[in-house]
């Protein structure tokens, strides 16, 4: 694995953490009467789309170089980073069961890809 | 967070979490296949992705990810994230499984315990969520 390719994962990584938790920012603060047309709905809902995009075509373009599990093991990351990171910036309640599960479910996916 | 009642039926968030799980698992397999016809290293454009756009593959991927997207779109409305994203990464079971049953790859022992080690996780994780569902 090249620099580049390290540096293009870890971007990817940290675009699609981010992008999960502006679209729940903006999802938690809809409601019926609003919808999108209320700000607070709208400018994190643009950013999270905008963040989802660019990790959509690094993947691609990762893929291109390398095999389906290469990618994989970094989404397994993700897992707990997401878990983590949605805890801190939302305030989600994160039980010990909840990040025993978290953290098997992101040494499970590392497993799989690096085979 | 959660001051919204959870729909049931059709409108139920665990079924659109099935949903949008289901279609990431196909994009996935398009996306591989899709990059795999595009791939040339050579371009300076590659490592944008955006090359990929030549294949039909991908664009037929780009209609799963939307509907992937917005399913998921609902059940963040109503799912923690920090339950829902785990849950949603069952989908690295279904596409070792997939390609193993449709694209007849080879999975190694190493990867079947990784495959149990996430079913465990999952049960770990939805288990307290389906008991707090339960007594809504």
């Amino acid at each position: 694995m090249t620099v580049v390719a390290l540096v293009i994962v870890l971007v990817a990584l940290v675009a699609h953490t981010a992008g999960q938790i502006f679209l729940k920012h903006a999802m938690a603060s809809s409601n019926n009467e609003t919808g999108f047309r209320s700000r607070a709905v709208a400018i994190p809902f643009a950013i999270g789309i905008v963040l989802m995009t660019t990790q959509f075509f690094l993947v691609l373009g990762l893929l291109q170089r390398y095999d389906l599990s290469f990618i994989y093991p970094f989404q397994g990351l993700g897992v707990i980073i997401i878990t983590l990171t949605a805890g801190i910036t939302l305030r989600e309640k994160l039980s010990l069961q909840l990040m025993i599960g978290s953290l098997l479910i992101s040494f499970g996916v590392v497993l799989v890809s690096m085979t | 967070m959660e001051t919204e009642t959870r729909p049931t039926g059709l409108r139920n968030p665990w079924l659109h979490l099935a949903i949008s799980v289901i279609c990431v698992a196909i994009y996935e397999l398009l996306l591989k296949r899709g990059a795999a016809e595009t791939a040339n290293p050579n371009s300076s454009w590659s490592w944008t992705g955006l090359t990929g756009l030549g294949s039909i593959y991908v664009w037929i991927a780009i209609v799963f990810v939307i509907v992937s997207l917005i399913t998921w779109l609902y059940v963040l409305r109503y799912l923690p994230l920090s339950v829902a994203f785990p849950v949603s990464q069952s989908v690295h079971v279904l596409v070792p499984l997939g390609s193993w049953l449709i694209l007849g790859e080879n999975i190694v022992t190493l990867r079947w315990i990784g495959i149990a080690l996430v079913s465990l996780g999952l049960a770990i994780v939805a288990k307290p969520v389906a008991r707090l569902e339960e007594e809504l």
